[in-house]
């Protein structure tokens, strides 16, 4: 952590954990599990509620259903405990990139890094 | 034996032909009449209501104009004019009730009807409908047909005007459509849902005043306020169908056709009206150049001076192909003569005697057709050959001509006496010539089937014999659009194209790609689509297609015609006549015309009747002398009227149909 973030750190609160967020989580949070992207998940001693902190940008989305499960209490135990099961189909989680320069852009999109050639005929070759 | 009748229309009094209905009477004094069945070149069905009009003095309830013939019209009590009124009040109620019913069964869903924007109801609905409507029934529901790849049906939005059954029955021939059932179920039905055989069905579309029947494949594609309009001529058939080709941006959307009483009335071709796709597939866009056996791509200068290297000092070849417009020809016959070299557009073998144009137009105009009592097609299927020509004779018949065919006997649309398919048929004309012809209107036909064959000059002879004994107007029939432009340009070789071809070094084909050029001559193909002759050359220049360059071309009854250009060839490709001037100046031979418009001023001081568009030079009769025919059948010049030009040929549409007509071909012939 750089002198420069340690500075800025009460006024980013869209990075990781606020200072009160940080004091309220060593009084009362327990610690449950970690995901693969190293967003930390808590608990209060009694269960009652469940939080995450993020290893950088709080995104919502980031949170593999596996974790937004547990969070949302539509499962009692962590998926470091009761693993969710996954179909073969499934893919990998993916947070979601709208508004980023990862974003998706179709074939032929002026945002697509080579845009699609456009002809109004078709061109005789050669064979 | 004009019978004229005085007649007052709102207050106007004119003087018109007693056969003349009243809505003719109307538009003689320039009163307009609103109506959907009625059409200037169909029968009169008087269904559609829109058209009434109050006579005054005639029964107390309005008169359908349409149906209505002003001699029947009863005069004043002291021999006055009759009376019609179109602008009283219950004209207007009687309007606004039909538009009423007709919009009570149309679905109002203009905002996704290919028609809206060019629509006869939507017009005169805003013209005679009333502002709101009182139905609040569910409407009815009709099922769509498939008439086949062309015609797209929306069968709700049909008012029963019966135009395209009339259109189908009385000017296309077919049996196909119909109209079942009476009031709310009457409906107009294929014959046990076949599809349409005919290659003028696409008319329907123009015809159809509601957006029952729209075009398939310009479905959903544009509004007509969106298109740019180009009246043009076509180049499918030598016909020089007039038409209006309609573009969006660079790409030609459809086309449509003009009016032009003396060539095509108001029909086109299916050939003509859908070959559209085919401009922009197969396109060349850019020189190639042939090293070590194989195209590469090259830039102008390099071709044009690798085309100039070739041709210097060698002995050269022009070919002209079937729809290179009259400019172009004479430019090269100006540069390949220039060079020493020998010109020919008679590519198929045709032997059309030079110079001699009552031989190889003929002194029949298309317009002699209509009046003709008796037509003789000779070697020709006119329904192939030239639909629009075709619908014409069988127009000639429906008014009692009789029509006789020498040649392959197929359906023509109309009966036909039919007196052999051989050349001894033809000779057996002459002995009966003079029963059945003298004193009358006569025509005949010789189509390019008779002519391209190795006896076709004797064949030629005995036609224009049996015209001279039955004195008839004599008309050939040409399958290429530019072949009469090139003969009139003079762009022939004594001989015939295999002299032209004898010993030659160097070929230059202006988009000849029905004709095969064996091994030995380098080949400079100039032309717009990847064809045959683009496969078999050494030096590729990319040219126009006929949308996109203006060009004179001459019809097949010799009237000289304007194209216009409605979009810009693709690519780097130019217009012909500029890559034949830029061709002479690396030949040192440089042409003396740097526009279109100089070119063409040289062109009429050469030829002089080009100067005179849209007129149809009148033919010294010059009989070419007897000759005895061989023994052999005639053959149809015409192998498969989808596919006969390189355009046609890049056509996917073009390529179903091909299809589409063989198997019905098969088909046909299975089920006898």
């Amino acid at each position: 952590m750089g002198i420069l973030r340690t500075i800025l750190r009460p006024l980013i609160w869209w990075d990781s954990q606020t200072l009160n967020t940080q004091f309220y989580t060593w009084r009362k949070g327990q610690r449950v599990g970690e995901d693969g992207e190293g967003n930390v998940f808590y608990q209060t001693r009694d269960g009652k509620r469940r939080w995450v902190i993020y290893n950088g940008e709080a995104e919502a989305s980031r949170v593999s259903p596996d974790w937004h499960g547990w969070l949302h209490h539509t499962f009692d135990e962590p998926p470091t405990k009761v693993a969710l099961q996954h179909k073969d189909w499934e893919k990998p989680h993916q947070e979601n990139l709208t508004g980023t320069a990862k974003a998706y852009a179709p074939p032929g999109s002026i945002r697509a890094g080579a845009p699609a050639k456009r002809s109004d005929y078709e061109a005789w070759v050669p064979e | 034996m004009t019978d004229l009748r005085k007649i007052s229309i709102d207050g106007q009094e004119i003087e018109v032909d007693g056969a003349m209905t009243i809505l003719q009477a109307c538009e003689a004094a320039g009163v307009e009449v609103p109506r959907f069945c009625y059409h200037e070149r169909l029968s009169i069905a008087g269904n559609c209501r829109m058209c009434l009009v109050e006579v005054v003095g005639g029964p107390p309830k309005p008169t359908a104009s349409c149906a209505m013939q002003v001699r029947d019209l009863r005069p004043g009590p002291e021999g006055q004019a009759p009376v019609v009124k179109t602008n009283s009040a219950m004209v207007k109620k009687a309007r606004e009730g039909v538009m009423e019913f007709m919009l009570i069964n149309h679905p109002l869903d203009c905002p996704i009807c290919d028609q809206g924007g060019e629509c006869d109801l939507q017009d005169q609905a805003m013209a005679y409908g009333v502002s709101n409507g009182r139905f609040s029934e569910t409407k009815r529901v009709v099922d769509d047909l498939d008439l086949g790849p062309l015609v797209n049906t929306t069968m709700t939005r049909c008012i029963s005007c019966t135009r395209c059954v009339r259109f189908t029955s009385e000017v296309a021939g077919i049996t196909q459509m119909g109209q079942t059932g009476r009031g709310e179920d009457a409906e107009i039905t294929s014959y046990l849902n076949q599809t349409l055989n005919s290659n003028m069905q696409g008319n329907i579309i123009d015809l159809c005043p509601v957006g029952a029947l729209t075009s398939k494949p310009y479905a959903f594609s544009a509004r007509p306020w969106e298109l740019t309009k180009t009246e043009t001529i076509d180049v499918m058939d030598a016909l020089g169908s007039n038409i209006r080709v309609d573009c969006k941006g660079r790409g030609v959307k459809r086309i449509l056709p003009r009016n032009h009483d003396g060539v095509n009335e108001e029909w086109i071709s299916d050939k003509t009206r859908f070959v559209w796709d085919g401009l922009r597939r197969q396109r060349l866009d850019r020189p190639y150049v042939r090293q070590d056996g194989r195209l590469r791509p090259a830039s102008w200068g390099e071709a044009l001076g690798a085309a100039a290297a070739a041709m210097r000092g060698r002995k050269v070849a022009g070919l002209i192909g079937d729809l290179v417009s009259v400019e172009a020809a004479f430019a090269l016959k100006q540069l390949i003569e220039g060079a020493g070299g020998s010109v020919e557009c008679r590519t198929d073998g045709a032997k059309l005697p030079i110079g001699n144009r009552s031989a190889y137009v003929g002194t029949a105009s298309v317009e002699d057709i209509d009046a003709a009592q008796a037509i003789m097609l000779i070697g020709t299927n006119p329904r192939d050959e030239a639909p629009v020509l075709n619908a014409r004779i069988r127009k000639a018949w429906t008014r009692g001509a009789m029509v006789g065919l020498v040649g392959e006997a197929t359906d023509l649309t109309y009966d036909y006496y039919h007196f052999g398919a051989d050349r001894a048929a033809l000779a057996g004309l002459m002995d009966r010539a003079g029963e059945y012809a003298q004193g009358k209107e006569t025509v005949v036909i010789v189509g390019q089937g008779a002519l391209n064959e190795a006896d076709g000059a004797a064949v030629l002879s005995q036609a224009m014999k049996f015209a001279e004994m039955t004195g008839s107007k004599f008309l050939v029939l040409h399958t290429a659009a530019g072949r009469v432009g090139a003969m009139d340009a003079g762009c022939v070789t004594e001989g015939g194209v295999d002299a032209a071809m004898d010993g030659v070094e160097v070929v230059y084909n202006l988009g000849a790609d029905e004709i095969e050029v064996g091994e030995g001559p380098l080949v400079i193909y100039q032309g717009s689509h990847g064809d045959r002759g683009a496969h078999r050359a050494d030096i590729v220049l990319p040219g126009a297609a006929y949308t996109e360059e203006q060009g004179l071309f001459v019809n097949t009854e010799g009237r000289p015609q304007l194209a216009l250009r409605a979009a810009f060839p693709p690519g780097e490709a130019k217009e012909n006549w500029a890559i034949l001037r830029a061709l002479s100046a690396e030949l040192d031979a440089t042409q003396p015309w740097d526009s279109m418009a100089v070119l063409r001023r040289a062109l009429v001081e050469a030829v002089p009747h080009m100067g005179r568009i849209d007129e149809v030079a009148a033919n010294e009769w010059n009989r070419v002398p007897l000759q005895k025919p061989a023994k052999a059948d005639f053959r149809g010049a015409v192998r498969d009227f989808y596919l006969t030009n390189p355009i046609a040929r890049a056509s996917q549409l073009m390529a179903e149909l091909s299809a589409a007509a063989r198997a019905r071909a098969e088909t046909a012939i299975a089920a006898e």
